[in-house]
């Protein structure tokens, strides 16, 4: 498995504060993979510099192997759409045109199409556009260009969630007819989720978690009922949160659930709702060292269900 | 090298700034100067020149700081390294430069022959430095032309690099730099010294500058490396 | 993703679906199934998981893999999920059948009371029985 994007100690440091912290990991080639994290974190500056935008103070970059930045054989072979694009005096054609001759893989069908799912009007002034119809224009330059690395930094800033379900649609439909390699940052996790293959999460500028999607899911329960039943449920077993009200109580117990432990949640009429990619991710960001999943290997796991 | 001739393309896909409008800022001054001399009827020996080229020079400067100051944030989010991008973009403003040179000779000649428009006009004519022959002429407005563009880039590499405060900065080193130069030579009592150093010929002049288009545009060429969208 | 549940691994719910399809007669024996590609745009999932999913019931020997025409439902393939079923039918179901009764205090007698009872109010599909 080679990797595409090879990430290994990187920091950057600006005047006033430490965006990048010792950032290292690797994103596997045709793979999409979620940047996860809040506002402010550095998934800005960490895909900035993937894109040969921003330089690094320390630390390794390797896009394909090499360097990107000035590297004109990687940066053809890459995308990059930031939510803060700044254009020239173009209108939507212009800055498509333009595109069309710098990408190699351009697609002018797509971009057609895509003009039309996001009604994005070729002939309007850029400059006049809503923050939505920009985001949309860079979604239409970053898939019709059907680059090998593609990146995204928050890619749909003013979509509605119509235009943000296009955006997911036309992308896996991409990606299924022509795989590629895929770093969507994103605070929308939910949204995305299933999208998904790796996950890496970023929390004031150091990786807090490093995983796949699938072990990440099934990393930790919430079991609520009756407060006796729940302590009975989780004593010796690693918890995160607990609360109660009155005679009920819920905790976060981590760590996979087996058939026998469902049925015994059942037995106790305990209820079991597994912990979403959002929550972990608010919840890595909180507590960085409890984050690292074991990697669960489930025997026969299309045999449990959660019924 | 392709990438050097899609960058000039990137520059001209509206050809509006770059192609379109120096040739109307001449024109409207022209027009102006123009309607000056035919309705005041000043005699050629009394008049002096116009002065009216100074909004095409100038305009060369306005291209050159859009050229990368609006247009590098998305020149380099398509995929062209710094280097590409400013080679592509200086050799569109010399190519822009040598054209709009000939095409002041050309009217400066349509000029004489005309004896100034029929109105005893100077406007392309200017005492000294571009009353010469014309392929010094063409050769003077060319450096000089260059010289404004490449000055331009300068101001959008300066604020790319080091933002607006590095703009500020740049302008006002060069005033500090200035005012120090002319205090020298008023202390030093240098003035006459000067005089003599600017009795350079036009082309004397000429060549001077187009060292100093060299020099920034090297200059150019190592300050954007590190220059960030 | 639609209508997955988020917190359990995605290609375990996509194999466990498909496994219900050919367990319920829903894809016959030796029918095609849906490639990674049409489950990843239905489900609006990740192609690699649909894949992964798939792969599940393949190295289980309950799908066969033909090149470069898909997966098709493996003979005997619903057969050994029925079997699997019945095997678990009696800790999924009679069990907790068993607590929640004890629990409301019906005696194992009035259970089978009852459920002789439901099973005349309630009509069994015929389709849903199977002769093994």
């Amino acid at each position: 498995m080679t990797a595409a994007i090879s990430v290994t100690g990187l920091s950057c440091q600006y005047r006033d504060h430490l965006a990048l912290d010792d950032v290292s990991f690797d994103v596997q080639a045709g793979s999409i993979t979620g940047l996860l994290g809040r506002n402010g974190a550095g998934k800005t500056t960490l895909l900035r510099i993937l894109a040969g935008q921003e330089f690094p103070s320390a630390g390794r970059v390797l896009v394909h192997g090499a360097p990107p930045a000035e590297n004109e054989d990687v940066l053809r072979r890459l995308v990059f759409v930031r939510e803060d694009q700044a254009y020239p005096d173009f209108k939507v054609r212009h800055a498509l045109r333009v595109a069309s001759w710098f990408y190699p893989n351009w697609s002018p069908a797509r971009a057609d199409a895509l003009l039309a799912d996001f009604e994005l009007p070729a002939g309007r002034a850029i400059k006049k556009l809503s923050r939505g119809m920009r985001s949309a224009l860079g979604i239409v330059i970053a898939l019709a260009a059907q680059a090998e690395i593609t990146l995204f930094d928050e890619p749909y800033a003013g979509l509605d969630a119509v235009a943000r379900q296009v955006f997911y649609d036309r992308l896996l439909a991409d990606y299924a007819e022509r795989p590629r390699t895929i770093l969507l940052s994103t605070h929308l996790i939910d949204e995305a989720a299933g999208l998904l293959e790796g996950v890496i999460v970023i929390d004031r500028g150091r990786v807090v978690v490093k995983a796949s999607a699938d072990d990440l899911r099934g990393l930790a329960t919430t079991v609520s009922g009756p407060v006796l039943s729940v302590d009975d449920f989780t004593a010796g077993r690693d918890i995160w949160d607990r609360r109660q009200v009155a005679s009920q109580a819920s905790a976060v117990v981590v760590g996979p659930l087996d058939e026998a432990a469902w049925a015994r949640a059942k037995s106790l009429r305990l209820d079991l709702a597994p912990l979403t990619l959002q929550q972990l991710v608010v919840h890595a960001a909180a507590h960085p060292a409890s984050a690292a999943p074991a990697p669960t290997v489930p025997v026969n796991p299309w045999e449990r269900t959660s019924a | 090298m392709r990438t050097w001739r899609d960058v000039a393309r990137y520059h001209l896909v509206v050809p509006w700034l770059f192609l379109v409008m120096p040739w109307l800022v001449l024109a409207a001054s022209f027009a102006v100067n123009w309607q000056i001399f035919a309705r005041h009827a000043v005699t050629a020996a009394r008049s002096g020149d116009t002065g009216g080229l100074t909004a095409f020079y100038i305009f060369f400067l306005v291209i050159g700081i859009n050229s990368i100051g609006r247009s590098l944030p998305f020149g380099l989010a398509l995929g062209v390294s710094r280097r590409s991008y400013y080679t592509g973009t200086a050799l569109l403003g010399v190519a822009l430069a040598l054209a709009g040179g000939l095409g002041l000779t050309a009217l400066q000649a349509i000029e004489r022959a005309t004896d100034g428009w029929g109105v005893g006009m100077r406007f392309f004519r200017v005492a000294y430095i571009l009353n010469g022959p014309w392929y010094l002429t063409w050769l003077t407005s060319f450096v000089v032309l260059a010289l404004l563009f490449t000055y331009g880039m300068w101001y959008g590499i300066v604020f790319w690099r080091w933002g607006v405060y590095g703009v500020i900065g740049f302008i006002g080193l060069q005033a500090a730099a200035l005012i120090v130069a002319l205090l020298s030579v008023a202390w030093a009592n240098a003035w006459p010294d000067l005089g003599r150093y600017f009795g350079l010929t036009a082309a004397g002049l000429t060549g001077v500058l187009a060292g100093l288009v060299l020099l920034l545009l090297a200059g150019g060429l190592a300050t954007i490396r590190r220059a960030t969208v | 993703m639609t209508g997955l549940d988020e917190g359990t691994p995605l290609f375990a719910q996509i194999a466990e679906r498909l496994a219900e399809e050919i367990a319920d007669g829903g894809l016959a024996e030796g029918e095609r199934v849906p490639s990674m590609n049409e489950l990843a745009a239905f489900y609006r999932i990740n192609p690699a998981t649909a894949a992964k999913g798939i792969n599940l019931l393949a190295d289980d020997g309950l799908l066969d893999k033909r090149r470069g025409i898909g997966m098709f439902v493996a003979d005997g393939a619903r057969r050994r999920l029925l079997a699997q079923r019945r095997e678990r039918f009696a800790g999924r179901y009679i069990e907790p059948l068993l607590t929640e009764a004890a629990r409301l205090g019906i005696g194992p007698d009035d259970l089978v009371a009852l459920v002789a009872e439901a099973a005349r109010a309630v009509p069994l599909d015929a389709s849903g029985g199977v002769t093994v």
